[in-house]
C-alpha cells in the first residue's frame, strides 16, 4: 500500500457498523481510515500513525474517550473531531474546552461529516501563534486586518468595537472550531468574568446586526445552540 | 431532606409558640386554665398534620404535657407526674400524635401511589403509540435493507435509488421520533432536570431555522423577532424541540399553507412564541386530543407528530407555562407559548 500522500484519518469507535461505515465513507472521499475500537488501541493507533484527523466516539469501552483527548493533546495538536450522543451537552463543552476542535452529534449523515473533516483538516494549517494575530485573514465576503484591527465585509469597512472585533478576531483565530461560550468569555474578558454572558449575548447580537445576519442564514459566524459559536465558510 | 426537617421544626416551634401565648391569654382572661388542654391537643394535632412522619408529632406531644403539666395544671409551676388527670392528659397527647402521624403518613403514601399510578398509565400511553410508530419506518428500513442485500444484481440504477432515498427518509423519521422521546424521558421520572438558562432568542431561531432548512430545503419559514436582545431563561435545546415539532407538524399537516411563521414577542416579563400557518387548520373535534399523544396513527404522513405535540405540551409545562392552541381567521393556525423571565433590551 502506498497511500503516504493521503490524509490519515483515525476512527476510534466501538461500534463495528458505525465504524465501517465512517471508513467506507472517509475512504470513497480519498482519504485513509486507520480503525481502532478501544481507547488503548486508539492510543497506539495513534503513536504509530501520527494521524492527521482522529474521529473519536467518548462512549468506548475501555476508558472515557475524554481521557484519550487530553493524552492525545500533551503531545500532538492534531485535530480531533468528537462523536457525542445529543444527551452529552456538559461533554462536549468539556471536550471542546479541553482541545477537541469540533464535535458532531450522533446520528450525522455522510454530508454532515464530510463537511467537519474537510474543515477541521483545512484548519489545521499552520497558524499564528495564539495571541500575536498579524497580517490579514480572509473568509468568503469578510476580511480582517489584524495589523491594523479593522474589518471589512465586501470591501466595505464595518465599525467594530473593540470587544466586538476581539470576538470576531478570536473566532476567525480558530476558523471552524466550535468556541465555546465560556472559552469566549475567557479571552475577551479574562477568567471569571461575572456577568460575561450577558455580555457575550449583547456583543454577538451587535455583531450580528451590523453584519447583516439572519437567523438561520449559517454563513460567517454559526451558533451552535448550548455551546458556543463557530467561525466558518459558508459550504 | 435536610431542608424538610428545618421547615418541620420551625413549623413544630411555630405552632408550639403561637399555643403558648394564646393559652397564657386565655388562661388570664378566663382566669382558668380549662380550654388550655384542649388548645394544646389541637397543637399536637396541627403539629403532626403539617409535618412528615411520627419525630415532630411526638416532640410536640412531650412539650406540650411538660407545658401544660407544669404552667397550666395545679401544682403550678411545679412538674407532677404522679396525679391522675396529668398522667391522662400525658397519654392524650401521645395517642393524637401517634394517630394524626400515622393518618397523614398514609394518606401522603396514596397520594404518591396514585401519582406514579397516573405517571406510569401515561408512559404506556406514549410507549404504546410509540412502538406503533416506530415499527412502521423500521420495517420499510428493513425490507429496503434485505431487498438490496439479497437482490443487489438484479435491480435497476434506478430502483437501487429509490430503495436508499425510502431508507434514508424513513430513517429521518425515526431519529426525530428517537429526539421526541429522549425528551421525554429527560422530563419523566418526577425529577425533572432542566437546564434554565438566559438564552437568546435569535440564537434559538437561528439553530432552528437552519436545521429546518436542512429537512425542507423548499420551504421558506418566515421569521419575525424584534431588533435588540431579548434574554428568556430556558432550557434551550428542549424549547429548541418544541419549536422544531411546531414548525415541522404545520408543514407536514396545514394543507395548502403558503406561508409559515415563527415569532417571539416580549410582552412584559413574559416572552411569547408562536408558530403560525394559513393551511385549512385542525378540525374542532381533534383539538382536544391534539396533546395527548393519541393522534397520528394510521396516517402515514402524521407517524409520530402526536408524539410530537405531547412532548411540546409536557416541555412547555416543565418551563411553567401552556401551550395553546388558536384557530385563525379566515383560516390558518397558531400555537403559542409564553415563557416566563423575559428581559428585552433595544440596542
Amino acid at each position: 500500500m502506498n497511500c503516504s500522500n493521503k490524509y490519515k484519518i483515525l476512527i476510534v469507535e466501538d461500534d463495528t457498523n458505525i465504524r465501517s461505515f465512517i471508513a467506507t465513507m472517509l475512504e470513497a472521499a480519498g482519504y485513509q481510515a486507520l480503525l481502532a475500537d478501544s481507547c488503548s488501541s486508539g492510543l497506539l493507533m495513534f503513536s504509530s500513525y501520527n494521524p492527521d484527523l482522529t474521529i473519536l466516539d467518548l462512549g468506548l469501552p475501555d476508558r472515557d474517550g475524554l481521557e484519550l483527548l487530553s493524552e492525545v493533546r500533551q503531545k500532538s495538536a492534531s485535530p480531533i473531531i468528537i462523536l457525542s450522543a445529543r444527551s452529552d451537552e456538559l461533554d462536549k463543552v468539556y471536550a471542546l474546552d479541553h482541545g477537541a476542535n469540533d464535535y458532531i452529534t450522533k446520528p450525522f449523515g455522510s454530508a454532515e461529516l464530510m463537511a467537519r473533516v474537510r474543515s477541521a483538516l483545512r484548519n489545521s494549517l499552520p497558524r499564528a501563534e495564539e495571541g500575536v494575530l498579524s497580517g490579514k485573514f480572509e473568509l468568503d465576503d469578510l476580511l480582517i486586518d489584524y495589523d491594523a484591527r479593522r474589518f471589512f465585509m465586501r470591501g466595505e469597512e464595518i465599525k467594530l468595537t473593540q470587544t466586538e472585533y476581539n470576538i470576531i478576531a478570536l473566532l476567525s483565530e480558530h476558523l471552524g472550531k466550535v468556541m465555546t461560550y465560556s472559552s469566549i468569555i475567557k479571552a475577551v474578558w479574562g477568567a471569571n468574568d461575572i456577568g460575561g454572558t450577558k455580555k457575550l449575548q449583547v456583543n454577538m447580537a451587535n455583531i450580528r446586526r451590523k453584519l447583516g445576519i439572519k437567523p438561520g442564514d449559517n454563513k460567517y459566524i454559526v451558533n451552535e445552540l448550548g455551546v458556543g459559536y463557530r467561525m466558518q465558510s459558508a459550504e | 431532606m435536610k431542608r424538610r426537617a428545618l421547615r418541620d421544626g420551625a413549623v413544630t416551634l411555630a405552632i408550639m409558640f403561637a399555643v403558648f401565648i394564646v393559652s397564657l391569654v386565655l388562661s388570664y382572661l378566663l382566669s382558668s386554665g380549662d380550654a388550655v388542654s384542649a388548645l394544646f391537643v389541637f397543637a399536637v394535632f396541627l403539629v403532626s398534620f403539617l409535618t412528615d412522619g411520627y419525630l415532630w408529632g411526638f416532640i410536640s406531644a412531650a412539650v406540650s404535657m411538660l407545658i401544660v403539666n407544669f404552667a397550666f395544671t395545679y401544682p403550678f409551676f411545679h412538674f407532677n407526674f404522679t396525679l391522675p388527670e396529668n398522667i391522662v392528659s400525658a397519654l392524650i397527647f401521645t395517642t393524637v400524635a401517634l394517630l394524626t402521624s400515622t393518618l397523614t403518613t398514609q394518606i401522603k403514601r396514596t397520594e404518591l401511589i396514585k401519582r406514579e399510578g397516573e405517571r406510569e398509565k401515561m408512559r404506556a400511553n406514549l410507549l404504546r403509540a410509540v412502538s406503533h410508530d416506530l415499527r412502521t419506518p423500521l420495517t420499510a428500513i428493513y425490507g429496503s435493507a434485505t431487498t438490496l442485500l439479497d437482490n443487489y444484481q438484479a435491480l435497476s440504477d434506478e430502483q437501487i435509488c429509490s430503495m436508499l432515498r425510502g431508507i434514508t427518509e424513513d430513517s429521518e423519521s425515526l431519529l426525530r421520533m428517537v429526539e421526541n422521546l429522549l425528551s421525554v424521558t429527560r422530563l419523566d421520572g418526577g425529577s425533572v432536570k432542566i437546564n434554565k438558562m438566559p438564552t437568546a432568542v435569535f440564537d434559538l431561531f437561528d439553530s432552528v431555522i437552519a436545521k429546518l432548512n436542512r429537512r425542507y430545503p423548499d420551504v421558506k419559514i418566515s421569521v419575525n423577532i424584534p431588533d435588540g436582545l431579548l434574554l428568556v431563561p430556558m432550557d434551550a435545546l428542549l424549547i429548541e424541540q418544541v419549536l422544531i415539532n411546531l414548525l415541522e407538524n404545520a408543514v407536514q399537516h396545514a394543507k395548502g399553507f403558503t406561508k409559515i411563521e415563527l415569532s417571539a414577542n416580549p410582552e412584559g416579563e413574559y416572552a411569547k412564541f408562536s408558530v403560525r400557518d394559513d393551511g385549512a387548520g385542525i378540525s374542532p373535534e381533534l383539538i382536544p386530543e391534539l396533546f395527548t399523544g393519541r393522534l397520528g396513527k394510521g396516517d402515514s404522513e402524521g407517524r409520530g407528530m402526536g408524539i410530537g405535540l405531547s412532548v411540546c405540551e409536557s416541555i412547555v409545562r416543565v418551563h411553567g407555562g401552556r401551550i395553546t392552541v388558536t384557530q385563525l381567521s379566515p383560516y390558518g393556525t397558531e400555537f403559542s407559548f409564553s415563557l416566563e423571565g423575559a428581559s428585552y433590551e433595544l440596542q
